[in-house]
């Protein structure tokens, strides 16, 4: 029988690490660096919530005093609006929502 | 001819029925007739502007008589001008399965209280942008009591409204462009931020309404009323709510004051009257206070304006 040849072993080896190298780097990022942009991502996706809601509140039949003011800003966040809704109206507790943020629960 | 004193806009408030279009229209006549080009506003839908003068006015600004122009305001179309301009704008940005949803929304606010107000208030903006070309002095007729004092106070309130939306806008926008660091996309939809442009304008134009409207040199309001009870209590309140908000007060118009020798039958409402207009310049002690004759017949055109022009020349 043959031996295998040596380089190709090296190679093969050489692919693995390459493999392992991306694979850590990938937890790494995926535990640590992303996580991080996770949750800038969901404050900034919080505070526009927030906004929308001072913003478009009446749609949800909270009065604004100014609602006459913001429909001009309608024709830049229409396509935020339908999800935006729906959200706000799904939205549970804020003390649930806050604890799967930081998965408690 | 030396031209008087005059502040550019002037408003002439009061409850419904006091006359106050008719002052208002007899104010504007006057300038006019020193040689000052004036316009003049109503809000009235019922159209008492056209009356006064006794012509037709319409919803564009129309020369009525020389220097002096006039316009008529209905809050619905202006309301309704403004919703079209929003729908058009939508077409060009928004796919159409959304339109739908938006113009049910738009329909929503269309009907919301205030709707109207604010309408009035951006028209009111926008001509008072105007002064100087060609409108040297701008009378408002402006509408009811209640309804004129929260028009007038609404650039005080939204502005600090606005300036909440504008750091949360800018908040999140910031956070979204740190997520985006790699996203070049994104990152350039935010640079030029379409909302926090349209807020910033917004409150710019607000900034404007409030300074003009504080501006003793600019501006003042003026009250029109009866000599009678009700009216009295409910100007003082005015009166204190616009200082409040630092609205500088012209004065205060006595309308249809019952003069001397009107007959036996009026004598001792005229009595009244005179009790009352003791009570107007004890409670008004710092303001001018012009009384303004009961005329034997309503003031109907401009002949009949003049008869009042007089009292209201120097206000």
């Amino acid at each position: 029988m043959e031996l295998p040849e040596k380089g190709n072993e090296a190679e093969k080896e050489q692919s693995v690490l390459e493999s392992l190298k991306e694979w850590v780097s990938g937890m790494l990022f995926g535990s640590f660096v992303e996580i991080g942009t996770q949750a800038i991502r969901k404050e900034a996706f919080d505070i526009n919530d927030n906004l929308m809601l001072l913003l478009f509140g009446d749609f949800l039949g909270i009065p604004n005093p100014i609602s006459y003011y913001t429909l001009e800003l309608l024709p830049y966040v229409a396509e935020e609006l339908v999800p935006w809704e729906r959200r706000m109206q799904n939205r549970k507790t804020i003390v649930a929502e806050k604890a799967g943020q930081y998965d408690f629960g | 001819m030396t031209r008087p004193a005059y502040r550019p806009f002037s408003f002439f408030g009061g409850k419904g029925g006091t006359g106050k279009t008719t002052c208002a229209a007899a104010r504007a006549l006057a300038l006019s007739e020193e040689g000052i080009k004036t316009l003049v506003v109503s809000t009235d839908p019922a159209h008492s502007l056209a009356d006064a003068f006794d012509l037709s006015i319409g919803e564009e600004i129309g020369q009525i008589a020389p220097n002096l122009w006039a316009i008529e305001i209905d809050a619905e179309t202006e309301a309704q001008k403004y919703m079209k301009g929003i729908q058009e704008k939508m077409l060009h940005i928004v796919s159409p399965v959304i339109v739908d949803e938006i113009k049910r929304q738009i329909e929503i606010a269309y009907s919301s209280p205030g709707a109207e107000e604010a309408a009035i208030f951006d028209k009111f903006i926008e001509l008072m942008e105007q002064l100087n070309s060609p409108y040297e002095a701008i009378v408002f007729d402006t509408a009811p009591t209640g309804h004129t004092l929260r028009l007038l106070t609404l650039p005080e309130i939204l502005g600090a409204w606005l300036d909440h939306l504008l750091e949360k806008r800018a908040r999140a926008v910031e956070l979204m462009s740190m997520v985006a660091k790699y996203d070049r996309e994104v990152r350039q939809k935010l640079e030029s931020d379409p909302i926090t442009d349209i807020l910033g304008k917004r409150k710019a134009k607000f900034e404007t309404a409030r300074r003009i409207l504080t501006d003793p040199a600019l501006c003042a309001f003026y009250f029109v009323l009866n000599a009678e009870k009700l009216p009295i209590l409910e100007t003082e309140r005015a009166v204190r709510l616009l200082t409040k908000y630092g609205i500088p007060i012209g004065g205060i118009l006595v309308n249809r004051v019952i003069p001397e020798g009107a007959g036996d039958f009026l004598e001792k409402h005229r009595l009244a009257q005179q009790g009352y207009l003791r009570q107007i310049r004890e409670t008004f002690a710092g303001l001018p206070v012009t009384e303004i004759p009961f005329l034997e017949t309503d003031i109907r055109g401009i002949n009949e304006l003049d008869k009042i022009t007089g009292l209201l020349k120097n206000l």
